[in-house]
């Protein structure tokens, strides 16, 4: 008997120091752990902020992250950087091509400079500045670059990249929402380009009647931030705004986002835009067009390109115009201000050949080849409005005649903003909610958002 | 040392006494070698999934701030549980995600077994089928959903010209939350019954066969010989399929990103979208942390639920 209780003993005390060694385990792994994570904390930046950038200005090899800016032809990043080393052979750039989908791209380069690494310069988009300041995921560029170059830009831009006083992106190349329409269409029912709602949406009608096109109007209703540019379109028009001057309150919930709301869900009950349209993101909505399915689109700069590209239904048959407006409005109606700035990661070792990269990118050679080679709005005021430019394309004759509205991107908490827009824009359109409910529940969810309160 | 006589395992003395002390010795020092063999692996999965699981219920209850020169972390507080207990959207992604893993599960399970069932009589070309079978289960979870995605496509998918020849208009599949949600577990039963129907087959193919000839000599006809026969023998497979099913479907995250970045008006956000858009795209991460803690809490409870009724049953089966 004795036998077994020394078994069972012997067992105990195995279990025992088994047990006991895997509490020693668990305890090391979570001083570990504690240790590691209070290593992690830091108490905020704290560098030095001088006048006079880090690195060498005209030699070092710098990165940069950059999406894909056209989807056919040469691609204009490598043109670019080719041309920049052949004026500074001594700078080497090299390019780190980004993902397509802007949130993604936002998600993967804040966990790289939040770890500590990532690119010297990143393309990204205009609606960052906010919360990449309020992270400090951005280097202030207005430290280092004096008023005057902020000068070279056009109206509105630099304003659109500064948070709390200070610049964050150098605006690259800009972005416009565009009415394009099939100029054949109209002629051939004698109707001009039209400058109001109303006036489209007749000339829609009569059109779809008589069986010459299938749509009327395409544009961009699908759960994502496209959504939120073609509302702000339409609340812009009708006279409402997002957010008050000091981002801190939603002013959303008014009688002019309602008739916006509702003006935009009658495109689709009435049947002038497509039930899809709450699916469409820029693509569906240039196939629709490009296919020759749709007499009015609304879509960016690129549009105008692709719809003249080999493949398209509708080569030498589309014309561009600023965006109509409301009846009793004045004309032009608001184009959304889209596009992409250029900013430096607070971890680039050679800021100085970062900024000589950056204003190179936005000076006058670089914008040119942008506007002249591949179509893109360039941000440089002098470019913009040289003759060479303006007899490019059709669409940069008219950028000097559009009225602009940016989105409400002051506030670092914007991505929520932007969600609470544009997921009941898209209930809207999808036929669950009514646009009073839906301005009534995009307010609230805005305020929580402003007041940092959501998830 | 004279024998006793509890039932215990015959380890008393006796004259092979030596040799079983040897045998313990022995697997002794195996099982000491194979934690030593094991352990470089095993700290590396430590390293991979305990330390970050950590770190993410630390943040989960601090003050987090995202900031370029690393991760802010201080303080103590439960906000963010309140924040995440008290939001609506993370109250409709708990009962969606349940939802959505109860039904996707058992209508896998129903199917799976029926496919094993049919399997397991093919004599020929059994191979080829499984082969066949398992070529949505192999496919990349993104590529499979934007292929679904392209079914679903409101102008030009095939999903939408079905149903409009069978005269239900034009259906705008992702565009509504019923039928957004119907069409995502679609997509989501497709790919993973495979899966359950290769477990459920290896646990037929090891039946005994002499149960199933009692119970022919019994005259059981084959629906009683299903239920009362190869369904109880069958249950052990089948709670591995369920556990391996709910484990993956509640953190859903691939097919509502790619299909409809979490649906009309949130109506497919699952806890692991909600998750991910509170890191990732709001930088919040505090509230994201305790959103991942919480789901991870949520699915471990559940199975072990699951494991206590299904030992629970087990236990009361046996004779």
């Amino acid at each position: 008997m004795s036998k077994n209780i020394t078994q069972a003993l012997n067992i105990r005390g195995a279990l025992r120091r088994k047990r006991s060694v895997m509490k020693v385990a668990a305890i090391a792994t979570a001083v570990a752990t504690v240790a590691v994570l209070s290593a992690c904390s830091s108490g905020g930046s704290g560098s030095g902020s001088t006048s006079a950038a880090a690195g060498n200005a005209t030699k070092g090899s710098i990165t940069w992250w950059a999406s894909p800016i056209t989807t056919s032809g040469a691609d204009p990043r490598t043109v670019l950087i080719s041309d920049f080393e052949k004026k500074y052979p001594n700078i080497h750039v090299k390019l780190i091509s980004a993902p397509n989908d802007t949130d993604t791209n936002r998600a993967t380069l804040t966990t790289q400079i939040s770890g500590g690494g990532g690119p010297d310069v990143f393309m990204g988009d205009v609606i960052w500045p906010a919360q990449f300041g309020a992270h400090q995921l951005a280097v202030p560029l207005s430290k280092y670059l004096p008023k005057s170059y902020w000068d070279t830009f056009a109206n509105g831009l630099v304003a659109g990249a500064t948070y709390n006083g200070e610049v964050y992106g150098a605006p690259f190349f800009e972005d416009q929402g565009f009415l394009y329409y099939r100029k054949d269409l109209l002629a051939a029912n004698n109707m001009k380009v039209p400058t109001t709602w109303e006036e489209l949406v007749s000339d829609a009608k009569t059109i779809q009647a008589k069986g010459q096109v299938k749509y009327g109007y395409v544009f961009q209703g699908a759960n994502y931030e496209g959504a939120t540019c073609n509302f702000m379109e339409f609340l812009g028009d009708a006279g409402g705004t997002v957010l008050n001057s000091k981002a801190d309150a939603s002013t959303l919930d008014s009688a002019a986002a309602t008739k916006a709301l509702t003006f935009e869900q009658s495109l689709v009950t009435s049947g002038v835009s497509p039930q899809a349209s709450s699916t469409f993101q820029e693509t569906q909505s240039m196939n629709a067009f490009s296919a020759g399915d749709a007499l009015f689109l609304r879509n960016w700069d690129y549009a105008y390109s692709t719809s003249q590209a080999s493949g398209s239904a509708v080569i030498g048959k589309v014309g561009v115009a600023p965006m109509p407006n409301f009846q009793g409005q004045p004309t032009p109606g608001y184009s959304n201000i889209g596009g992409w700035n250029l900013y430096v990661n607070p971890h680039s070792k050679n800021v100085a050949a970062d900024l000589t990269f950056i204003k190179w990118m936005t000076g006058k050679d670089a914008q040119t080849t942008l506007a002249t080679k591949f179509s893109e709005i360039p941000t440089n005021a002098a470019v913009r409005s040289s003759s060479a430019v303006k007899n490019a394309n059709p669409v940069l004759a008219i950028v000097s005649q559009t009225k602009l509205i940016a989105r409400p991107a002051q506030t670092p908490n914007y991505p929520e903003v932007s969600q609470a827009i544009y997921s009941n824009v898209n209930g809207v359109l999808a036929g669950s909610l009514t646009p009073q409910q839906a301005i009534q529940k995009a307010s609230s969810q805005i305020n929580t958002a402003v007041k940092n309160g959501g998830l | 040392m004279t024998s006793t006589h509890v039932a215990a395992p015959a380890r008393s003395g006796g004259p092979h006494l030596g040799e079983r002390r040897k045998k313990d010795v022995y697997r002794r020092t195996m099982a000491r070698l194979g934690w030593g063999f094991s352990a470089p692996a095993l700290l590396v999965i430590a390293a991979v999934t305990i330390f970050p699981i950590m770190f993410s219920v630390v943040m989960s209850f601090s003050n987090v701030n995202v900031l370029g020169s690393g991760f802010q972390i201080d303080g103590f507080t439960l906000d963010n549980y309140s924040i995440v207990l008290t939001n609506s959207t993370w109250q409709y992604a708990l009962v969606f995600t349940i939802g959505y893993t109860v039904i996707t599960v058992i209508v896998e399970i129903i199917l799976g077994t029926l496919i094993a069932l049919v399997l397991e009589r093919l004599v020929g070309g059994r191979g080829w089928m499984m082969a066949m079978l398992l070529i949505p289960w192999s496919l990349i979870t993104v590529i499979s959903a934007t292929l679904w995605d392209y079914i679903y496509d409101p102008i030009a998918g095939v999903a939408t010209q079905i149903l409009s020849v069978l005269g239900f208009g034009h259906p705008v599949i992702l565009g509504s939350p019923a039928s957004a949600i119907i069409a995502m577990m679609i997509a989501d039963i497709w790919k993973t019954t495979p899966f359950v129907a290769i477990i459920v087959l290896a646990g037929l193919v090891m039946l005994p066969r002499d149960v199933y000839e009692a119970a022919e000599i019994d005259g059981a006809n084959g629906w009683k010989t299903f239920w009362r026969v190869t369904v109880p023998l069958l249950r052990p497979t089948i709670a591995l399929a369920v556990l391996f099913r709910v484990l993956q479907a509640f953190g859903v995250f691939d097919l509502p990103f790619v299909l409809t970045q979490g649906g009309p008006q949130n109506a497919t956000t699952s806890l692991a979208i909600l998750g991910y858009r509170a890191m990732f795209t709001d930088l919040k991460f505090g509230p994201g942390a305790a959103v991942a803690t919480t789901t991870a809490l949520l699915v471990v409870l559940g199975c072990l639920l699951f494991l206590r009724v299904f030992r629970s049953q087990v236990s009361e089966t046996e004779m």
